[in-house]
């Protein structure tokens, strides 16, 4: 298995009107800086041998100052410094919202699947996800909504459980169309009327 | 379709092909087990060296029978089961089914293929190998090699059960025939060379004696295939799963959260959730669902009405209720209340649950059970009768068994105890009206029973 380049899975998502957030690649701290053009930023290590990122210590949020994002572009290439090859790429620090995981694997039985949970750090911790096999409905869509029990947490209220039917239906649209085995949408932050894709994993 | 299991469940000439002299022998079994349960069709036994098995003419080859053969069951060791599929080929036999293990779960695929191979060249359907069989009650079709006092029969029900593991479909058999509400079809499908899974359960499907299906299996034939099955069989009827093997021995490191996540079973329960199955986690689950399932009607919603002659078992049950994400318990209407005030002794608290008290004899459970019944913010009806109390005894159970007969809503019992509540339970059992020995699995049973329907009526 190998994992596809970011960009690649970006490009992959907007095709099938899944937005993630701005991202790019950058090779030192001055590039960073100078794109973070005074807003807060976000620096990650990508590399095929680092699956948990944040537990591993390879993100870096929230960096407001150029000392900030200097301190973190060197101590993250220093961690990733075992993980070559690695690249360093930052992103818009999303708004706040609930963290989900939306996922996706080619089951050697059904064929492709769909997963939808409570994301973020908690995801191995809690356990609380629902699989179905694609295509799915929106109606499918919202059973798996249902049948979380952080129910409540990850949605408020109508609309925005509308937003989240519709994104899991192109995230089906997309597994089904694409050869791929596995993916990880995670985290992706969800807020009452908009959501963004933080992370994008996927590997072929 | 692929699978008519019509001439295996309900055939009209059966031979037994190794059918066998000596009592310990799997051919003898079957054979006595047909004249056991009455069969009524014709019976013969292939047996290359006697005349005559149990006061059944035996033949040496299925071809010198010379008459229609709706089925062949085939109990002789492995390596003769081709030629004996051959034979039955040209001979005609509409289908077979091989008991005989030693196939693929041995590693035997290529004797497997060859028996495929053949089934398919003469278009015989072929139940197995490695399998019990099929038992039917109407027809009286039964080829299991179990001996007869060792496991007990089930009376004739709706309920149908497929099983892909013998063991624990004899098993699950034996715990059917100790309920109430009986059994339609028993299939054992064992290593599904040809027939599958998928096949039955479309067979059942469109089975009018089959209400219900219950299964056990332990991994699925062609996931796509099953799927499609899926679809349309529980828009039709409900389907209660037990799937073994949910261990992740074996499985493949990941790389990704998703695919650590979504194990092998983790991926069967979402695909049984999408399509309507009720997921039973242990055996008793299985005869819990299909029990309620079986017996009674569609609730309009789910609010539940709680009778009870003992306050504990109220408020465990009550708890049961408030733990299902499902269910809702039930508010009394005004007119209940008035009812029940003016009828209930002063001790009676006018609430859900309804606590008759430990006198309650037949007469106030009639008044609270009409009550219930007539109430529309009550959609379904528990009724808790501890037979320890003073005033609990039979008149309970005849004023319960007589509700059921016209009952609009769904009704179920919890009654536990040893041998006086167990006579009593047994009345109940035997009249359809369903019994739970658990609080939690009676209010579990309800959640699948408002489940299912809401499964069958979404777009």
């Amino acid at each position: 298995m190998t994992l596809s380049d970011y960009f690649e899975g970006e490009k992959l998502l907007k095709k099938y009107g899944i937005s993630s957030i701005k991202s790019r690649y950058v090779n030192s701290a001055e590039e960073a800086i100078a794109n973070a053009d005074g807003k807060p930023i976000v620096m990650k290590i990508i590399s095929d041998k680092a699956l948990h990122k944040s537990k591993s210590g390879l993100v870096a949020l929230d960096l407001k100052t150029d000392k900030e994002i200097r301190s973190a572009f060197n101590s993250l290439t220093a961690k990733a410094a075992k993980l070559k090859p690695y690249k360093v790429i930052v992103q818009e620090m999303s708004k706040s919202g609930i963290e989900v995981i939306i996922g996706g694997k080619t089951d050697p039985q059904f064929g492709k699947v769909i997963l939808l949970g409570l994301g973020g750090i908690y995801v191995e911790a809690f356990k609380d996800f629902a699989i179905r096999v694609c295509p799915i409905s929106s109606s499918d869509a919202g059973s798996m909504i249902d049948s979380l029990k952080s129910e409540n947490v990850i949605t408020y209220g109508s609309e925005n459980r509308k937003m989240l039917e519709k994104l899991l239906v192109s995230v089906s649209e997309m597994l089904v169309n694409t050869e791929l085995k596995e993916l990880d949408l995670n985290p992706v932050i969800l807020r009452k009327a908009d959501y963004d894709v933080v992370d994008i994993r996927i590997l072929k | 379709m692929k699978a008519d299991l019509q001439n295996m469940l309900n055939p009209k000439s059966v031979a037994i092909i190794g059918a066998s002299r000596n009592p310990d022998k799997v051919g003898h079994i079957i054979l006595q087990n047909y004249i056991n349960s009455g069969y009524s069709g014709r019976l013969f036994a292939v047996n290359k060296d006697a005349e005559s098995i149990l006061g059944v003419k035996a033949y040496r080859h299925v071809g010198e029978i010379k008459q229609k053969l709706d089925l062949a069951v085939i109990a002789i060791p492995a390596q003769f089961v081709p030629q004996a599929l051959e034979e039955c080929g040209k001979a005609g036999v509409k289908s077979t089914i091989v008991v005989t293990a030693g196939f693929e779960e041995i590693g035997e695929k290529a004797l497997q293929e060859q028996i495929v191979r053949i089934s398919e060249k003469y278009k015989m359907p072929m139940l197995g190998p490695n399998c019990l069989g099929v038992m039917d009650t109407r027809a009286r079709t039964d080829t299991l090699f179990l001996p007869t006092y060792k496991l007990s029969k089930p009376g004739v029900g709706y309920v149908s059960f497929i099983s892909q593991s013998g063991a624990v479909g004899s098993t699950i058999l034996d715990l059917i025939a100790g309920e109430g509400f009986g059994l339609s079809k028993f299939i054992s499908y064992g290593n599904a060379a040809y027939i599958d899974e998928s096949d039955i359960l479309e067979y059942l499907m469109n089975d009018d004696d089959t209400k219900v299906i219950i299964m056990y299996i332990e991994g699925i034939k062609d996931g796509k295939k099953f799927i499609e099955v899926a679809k349309k069989v529980t828009k039709k009827k409900p389907v209660v799963v037990l799937k073994g093997g949910r261990s992740a021995i074996g499985q493949q490191a990941t790389l990704s959260h998703t695919a650590s996540l979504a194990g092998d079973y983790q991926v069967y329960e979402g695909m049984f959730q999408q399509f309507g199955f009720t997921i039973a986690n242990d055996l008793n689950e299985l005869l819990y669902y299909a029990k309620v399932l079986v017996s009674e009607p569609e609730p309009k919603g789910n609010r539940i009405g709680i009778i009870t002659n003992g306050g504990g078992a109220g408020v465990i049950t009550t708890d049961a209720v408030g733990a299902v994400k499902a269910l809702k318990l039930a508010g009394l209407s005004k007119k209940s209340q008035e009812i029940l005030r003016k009828t209930m002794p002063p001790l009676v608290n006018i609430r859900i649950p309804l606590d008759l008290a430990g006198d309650a004899g037949g007469d106030r459970y009639e008044t609270a059970v009409s009550t219930l019944r007539d109430d529309d913010n009550v959609d379904m009806i528990i009724v808790i009768a501890l037979f320890q109390t003073p005033g609990a005894d039979s008149s309970v159970v005849a004023k319960l068994v007589h509700f059921k007969a016209d009952m609009n809503k769904p009704m179920i019992v919890i009654s536990i105890g040893a041998e006086y509540t167990q006579i009593h339970n047994h009345m109940m059992e035997e009249s359809g009206l369903p019994v739970y020995d658990s609080p939690v699995a009676a209010v579990n049973s309800l959640a699948e029973l408002f489940k299912y329907y809401q499964y069958k009526h979404r777009k």
